[in-house]
């Protein structure tokens, strides 16, 4: 089943009262719908509110979702909607010159335009998770390097990864998770060390 | 179950097996964990630049107050769902008619011959040998080509240079 489908799997969850099934749906989607508001909204710390009250507010339109988009591109229109209105209620302007529409939901990779949460501790704190992921994405053995970055980067299916590698597709579902663990391995003392800190 | 995650999140895993696993993600801290962790390393390697902290436990505090949200299924569910019924009462119908068809043309040649009573079998008959060329001459308006349907009133005829009239 295609990454949709797994949303409106956990949606049809969160239909049925299922809370925490939203929150998978949170964790999956915070750092692209906060990058989308950061482009509306500079200040690190209002985006982050505003990026909250974005998931809220799509938790209680939930019941009126009927899976016709993608999930993200529902949820995008939210997040766009909720950052108008709290710059309306700041009166503050949006930036007009902003080009982006419904399409770049799904294709979300203009970097240049985008802010971040940028207090020291939290930009030292990126800094050293970016490190360690990109330092253990060095040191895996070639052939799980390929396989997570087909995957992470082009966002090619297993199929085409084998394709690509001449591997059978078995090789390739269990190349890309041995891969993810290896780097989740060097990267989760770092996150339990800020635990209270919410990384 | 890491690896099940891992296919998951990848999109690659059936939908019964997923649901199954959905299910206990949201139940297990430790599995919940690892949905968050592969997806930070997803995001890391797409955009370096523009990683910041979690804002899952601030979002889940804020949920706290809020009603659980129920709806009724949803229109894809019940789409899907009459998709599947329709098409599988379409094949019930072509499997019908088909049968129906089969049974309207099949049982008609045989036994209308079983039934024929001893004036309407084959008989010998005493044919003119001037008889064959005319069979000759207007075999092409011979019903053998369309015989469907048509064995009822098929008379055989043969014809022997020994045999005189």
């Amino acid at each position: 089943m295609a990454d949709r489908e797994v949303d409106q799997l956990l949606v049809e969850r969160v239909q049925r009262g299922d809370k925490q099934a939203f929150n998978l749906l949170v964790t999956k989607y915070q750092r692209k719908l906060g990058r989308l508001i950061s482009r509306f909204i500079r200040d690190p710390a209002e985006a982050e509110d505003v990026t909250q009250d974005a998931f809220i507010k799509a938790y209680r339109a939930l019941p009126g979702f009927r899976g016709e988009s993608a999930f993200y591109t529902w949820l995008y229109r939210i997040g766009i909607n909720t950052a108008k209105n709290y710059l309306l209620a700041s009166k503050r302007r949006a930036p007009t010159s902003t080009p982006f529409d419904i399409e770049d939901a799904e294709s979300f990779e203009d970097a240049t335009l985008l802010h971040e949460v940028s207090t020291p501790e939290n930009e030292l704190m990126s800094k050293q998770v970016v490190d360690v992921v990109q330092s253990s994405l060095q040191q895996l053995p070639e052939d799980l390097r390929s396989a997570l970055t087909l995957r992470e980067i082009e966002g090619l299916s297993y199929e085409e990864i084998a394709s690509v590698m001449n591997c059978p597709i078995g090789t390739v579902r269990s190349r890309i998770f041995r891969a993810r663990e290896a780097v989740a391995e060097n990267l989760r003392p770092l996150l339990e060390t800020s635990k209270g800190k919410r990384w | 179950m890491k690896q099940g995650i891992s296919v998951l999140m990848d999109g690659e895993l059936h939908e019964d097996e997923a649901e199954v696993l959905l299910g206990e993600i949201r139940r297990d801290g430790d599995a919940h964990g690892d949905w968050a962790v592969y997806h930070l390393i997803g995001d890391v390697l797409r955009q370096p630049e523009h990683i910041h902290r979690d804002l899952g436990a601030g979002v889940q505090a804020r949920m706290k107050d809020e009603p659980t949200v129920l709806a009724p299924r949803s229109r894809a569910v019940t789409q899907k769902v009459r998709t599947v019924a329709l098409s599988a009462a379409a094949s019930v119908v072509a499997v019908g008619v088909v049968a129906w068809m089969s049974l309207q043309i099949a049982p008609e040649a045989a036994p209308q011959l079983a039934m024929q009573d001893a004036s309407m079998r084959p008989v010998k008959m005493a044919i003119h040998p001037k008889s064959n060329d005319y069979l000759m001459a207007h075999q092409e308006f011979s019903p053998a080509a369309d015989m469907t349907g048509g064995t009822a009133y098929i008379r055989t005829v043969a014809y022997s240079l020994n045999e005189k009239p």
